[in-house]
């Protein structure tokens, strides 16, 4: 009883976090001033092909980006997870990096070296650099930073999912074929579907991105959102113009569902130790090393390095945190707050998809990645439909709205951590100490907890990181005189000097890894004496 | 009186009725053992005795009290009074020797100094004495047997089912754990359900075989001994 309830608790949180807000923001977009009125709409369609170019321009940034990272994460995933390739481990952490912080610090860093009075324009002559300046403020930048960005997206897929492939029908091909053929024929052809869901999710997080082409100029429908919102007061205008980015999210991930889901839940990710098969690159082995090692110097190594060279003086440092000290440690509470919230309720969304307890899992499944790939300002927008009211005010007034954010649009990482985490401890554990008499909370704390304890270790510092890089809700809903440090970062890029922003873009990046990798090491260090 | 009894019990996995309509009684002390192809449903009998699973329908009681109806269970699995061998054994591997048989103790908030006694007890039955404080990875297939079998048997339950718990054994310690089994069972006087596929095990362990297929009983024989 005590498992069930807890269990349709959480999922209706989630529906009440997550859904209820758009709910409200899609009927609030047809009342003004407490009566029906389609008047939002009629100035959305009289300004519709302002509103289309955008949106075109939306798509076709996101197709590019979607599109390259595809091309290069799946070979990148490939070699890191099936061949033997020297450093694979370090290489996937170096290439998951860029995930990890808002993508608009890569923007910066680059700009930095190819932006008007950036380094190269030092350097070269200034028609070439003006055309490289031109190049980076316009779509080729913002689709460079966004694939660096969402790369590591479609890396990690490929990855645990070319290791999730039966070994055996790849022995069997690898009988009458070499490996590249086995490749083509087997491997890929049957992670397809997955590769497919990665490049989908690359093209939704493109899709509703404000940092990156805010910073680069180049105007998009959410930046539009965010304008008639931020800059215009305008919430009707701002909420009809969310509604086209909920239904196109909404129709795709639909697609994605009928057609690819079952076939992605039919691979399961590998369990450790278990035998894989692996390709010898043999003769390969250090060319096609010099070239990831090259890739990644390029496109993580320089632009972490620009970072750290642009703001290498103790005054920058000074003056950041004597400018956004504030910002650092709220980002900090409401990273941790947001994480462990997170962490709960995503265990319980887990445990429940990872049951596939009818009827809810498939909802609640799609609801969360759902709310995951809406962009974050369409989130915002519906919080402050649902929660901006007298009586409310109190929630909206304060920085809960922000972590009802957190919870509303990344529960699904938990969630789908715990899920895999889960299918690697028995269920056979769990029903043994209901026999011995414990209750379904005293197995899951006594049993279950300490064997997914990696798993949920795992869960928190995501959605720690993710709490953190936020900047979609956190720019829409954040109170007066609580906002985040990538809000402050953004906010003081328009008149604040480059060593100052670079300073906060290093302060946001080491509080973000800081907990990363000292977690990592204890893990490992917990690992070696075990 | 019948300690478990199936009235019509139906249960459907997705796409396919893996029992049907299947109607047993098993009386107190009786060492009863299900046996059959994979896939015919034995192990289902023991899921839907331990209330891991509810039925689709029929009614399923536990000494005459109704466990489940109505296609669903009534009472909580940990409050069924069964101890349950799997057939991975399920031992904890976090936890030590001791700490996998306490826990059921420490559940029902047996006291710190009969809970240690218990545990003495039902560990010199099984005769591990020695192995207290390691962890089940570091005992061998056999000593694993006896840590779920001493688990299963701390909280001296009326009923013990145990699914193929032997399947992965050599021939020698399955002939000396089967031993075990039967000495145990008549010391204690518990109920034995006992799931398998082998032959052997079901001629030497049940005082009953019923030979199930697709889920129903295809023939139920007395073997005539009783230890």
């Amino acid at each position: 009883m005590e498992k069930r309830l807890t269990l349709v608790t959480a999922a209706a949180l989630l529906a009440v976090i997550g859904l209820l807000p758009v709910l409200a923001m899609v009927t609030s977009s047809f009342y003004i001033s407490g009566s029906f009125s389609l008047k939002a709409y009629q100035t959305l369609l009289a300004s519709s092909q302002q509103y289309a170019l955008l949106l075109g321009r939306g798509v076709l940034l996101s197709l590019l980006t979607s599109a390259l990272a595809t091309i290069v994460g799946v070979p990148l995933g490939v070699l890191i997870g099936k061949t033997d390739l020297p450093w694979r481990g370090a290489f996937a952490v170096l290439f998951t990096l860029p995930l990890l912080i808002p993508p608009y610090l890569i923007a910066v860093a680059w700009g930095t070296v190819v932006g008007k009075g950036g380094w190269i324009s030092q350097a070269w002559p200034s028609a070439t650099s003006d055309l490289l300046s031109a190049a980076f403020f316009g779509l080729p930048g913002c689709t460079g930073v966004l694939f660096t960005a969402f790369m590591p997206i479609v890396m990690l897929l490929t990855i645990t999912y070319v290791g999730a492939v039966n070994p055996r029908w790849e022995e069997a091909g690898r009988l009458v074929s070499r490996w590249p053929n086995v490749l083509r024929r087997i491997t890929l052809p049957l992670i397809a579907p997955a590769i497919l869901f990665a490049a989908i999710l690359v093209f939704l997080l493109a899709f509703g991105e404000v940092g990156v082409p805010t910073y680069l100029r180049y105007p998009v429908y959410p930046v539009e959102i965010l304008t008639q919102f931020a800059a215009f007061y305008d919430f009707g205008a701002a909420t009809a113009a969310a509604i086209p980015m909920l239904v196109i999210t909404l129709a795709i991930l639909t697609l994605e569902y009928r057609l690819l889901h079952n076939s992605i839940l039919e691979l399961k990710p590998v369990v450790p130790g278990a035998a894989r098969s692996q390709i010898a690159l043999g003769s390969w082995r250090f060319l096609l090393f010099g070239i990831v090692l090259g890739w990644a110097l390029l496109t993580v190594l320089l632009p972490l390095a620009v970072l750290l060279i642009q703001s290498a003086s103790p005054s920058a440092y000074g003056e950041a945190l004597l400018r956004a000290s504030d910002s650092i440690v709220r980002s900090l509470a409401f990273a941790v707050i947001g994480a462990t919230a997170l962490t709960l309720l995503g265990f319980c969304c887990g445990y429940l998809v990872h049951s596939r307890a009818p009827p809810l899992w498939r909802s609640v499944d799609a609801l969360a990645l759902f709310l995951f790939t809406l962009p974050g300002t369409v989130i915002g927008i519906g919080l402050i439909s649902l929660w901006n009211t007298p009586m409310t005010n109190a929630v909206y007034g304060s920085p809960a709205i922000l972590i009802l954010g957190y919870l509303a649009q990344y529960t699904v990482l938990p969630m789908r951590i715990t899920s895999a985490t889960l299918e690697r401890v028995p269920r056979s554990l769990e029903h043994a100490a209901r026999l011995c008499g414990a209750s379904w909370f005293m197995s899951l704390w006594y049993i279950v907890a300490p064997l997914a304890k990696r798993g949920l270790i795992a869960a928190w510092l995501i959605s720690y990181v993710f709490c953190l890089r936020d900047l979609g809700i956190s720019i829409v809903v954040y109170p007066p005189g609580s906002d985040t440090l990538p809000v402050r970062i953004l906010t003081l890029m328009a008149n604040g000097a480059p060593s100052l922003i670079a300073a906060l873009c290093v302060i946001l990046i080491v509080v973000t890894l800081l907990p990363l990798g000292v977690v990592s090491l204890w893990l490992r260090h917990g690992a070696r004496q075990s | 009186m019948s300690m478990i009894e199936f009235r019509a019990v139906s249960k459907v996995y997705p796409g396919r009725l893996v029992i049907d309509a299947l109607s047993l009684k098993i009386e107190a002390g009786e060492r009863v053992v299900l046996f059959g192809p994979s896939g015919c449903g034995k192990s289902t009998v023991l899921h839907l005795i331990a209330g891991l699973v509810a039925p689709e329908s029929g009614d399923i009681l536990i000494n005459d009290e109704l466990v489940a109806a109505g296609g669903r269970n009534l009472c909580e699995l940990e409050q069924r009074g069964i101890g349950m061998v799997f057939q991975d054994l399920a031992l904890w591997p976090h936890m030590t020797v001791s700490e996998n048989i306490e826990f059921g103790l420490r559940a029902r908030k047996v006291p710190d100094k009969e809970r240690k006694k218990r545990v003495r007890d039902v560990v010199d039955l099984v005769g591990l004495g020695d192995y207290l404080n390691v962890k089940p990875g570091e005992l061998s297939g056999g000593q694993q047997q006896r840590v779920a079998l001493a688990r299963a048997l701390a909280l001296a339950p009326r009923i013990v089912l145990m699914d193929e718990p032997l399947s992965s054994l050599d021939e020698a310690l399955n002939i000396q754990i089967r031993k075990e089994i039967r000495r145990l069972q008549g010391e204690l006087g518990f109920t034995l359900v006992y799931v398998t596929h082998n032959r052997d095990e079901a001629k030497d362990l049940g005082t009953r075989t019923m030979h199930l297929r697709n889920g129903r009983i295809d023939s139920a024989f007395n073997m005539g001994h009783s230890s």
